[in-house]
């Protein structure tokens, strides 16, 4: 069949008696906001990974470098403590 | 052919594609209904057609940020809810094989059109409704897709995974059937045209 034959098929103009269905209005709405939270979780994780992508290395050296120095720091305390106690 | 024109808005894409929940109202709007109309009719079922609806609309949200600009949503839902249904029916048909003696019982779901849908509905929407039910699935669809959802032969053919001459060919032996169904002769002009198909 051709579009236009489509078009002017008197059958085909039948379905026009059809009746749109719907799903109750509480389904629609419960499935609207899973949606929602999906769409909105994806933004959080793209803004998240944005937000790292955008940082430079270099201001990332100076605050490794201070953690790993406390991290040894507190280490040395801990094993000194040990010492004085006789663990 | 107007149906299809809503929510095909470039920068509605866009929107979607960047997790606008607005945009998302927008689309849901002007499709739910139609998406849903057409898997009840497919599936015949409610709470078949209402769990695959509810796929369709997560597998969107789900690929929104990988749509690509000039995605055109109606036949991207209409594709999406249609591969949905069959392969739904696919493991439907592969659970009656293996069990068939434990398919009696089960509670018998509900079939739609209801005769209480049926009551309600007018006499030519009735027996439309009822045509339509007796046909076979791959028939219903091209039917539905075409003259109750206003797909263009090709955005159809394209939903359904076929070549538009494919499509055509099936277009007419559907319409053919629901004819016979229907108990109306096509005119002789209609049947040379479908002989004049069928015969390429």
């Amino acid at each position: 069949m051709r579009e236009d034959e489509i078009d002017t098929d008197q059958l085909f103009r039948a379905f026009a008696t059809l009746r749109m269905r719907d799903v109750h209005q509480r389904r629609a709405n419960r499935l609207r906001n899973r949606c929602h939270a999906v769409l909105e979780s994806q933004r959080r994780t793209a803004a998240g990974t944005g937000v790292l992508r955008d940082v430079s290395p270099r201001r990332l050296i100076g605050p490794a470098v201070a953690g790993l120095w406390c991290i040894v720091y507190v280490a040395e305390i801990i094993r000194r403590a040990a010492e004085v106690y006789g663990f | 052919m107007t149906k299809m024109d809503l929510s095909d808005d470039p920068s509605v894409v866009a929107r979607l594609r960047n997790g606008d929940t607005a945009a998302f109202d927008h689309v849901y709007d002007a499709y739910r209904a139609r998406v849903f109309a057409f898997l009840l009719r497919m599936s015949r079922n409610r709470t078949v057609a209402e769990d695959l609806l509810d796929e369709t609309w997560l597998r969107l949200v789900r690929h929104a940020r990988s749509l690509k600009p000039d995605t055109r949503l109606g036949p991207w839902l209409f594709t999406v809810a249609r591969n949905l249904y069959w392969t739904h029916r696919r493991a439907l048909l592969v659970q009656e094989a293996a069990v068939p003696e434990l398919i009696g019982l089960w509670p018998s779901s509900v079939t739609w059109p209801s005769p209480f849908d049926l009551a309600v509905a007018g006499e030519l929407e009735r027996r439309v409704e009822a045509a339509l039910s007796t046909l076979s699935p791959q028939q219903r669809e091209v039917l539905l897709l075409v003259a109750y959802e206003e797909l263009t032969p090709g955005d159809a053919a394209a939903v359904c995974g076929i070549s538009p001459e494919a499509f055509r060919q099936r277009l007419s032996r559907a319409r053919t059937s629901l004819a016979e169904k229907l108990d109306l002769r096509p005119t002789t002009a209609q049947a040379t045209r479908d002989l004049a198909h069928e015969g390429r």
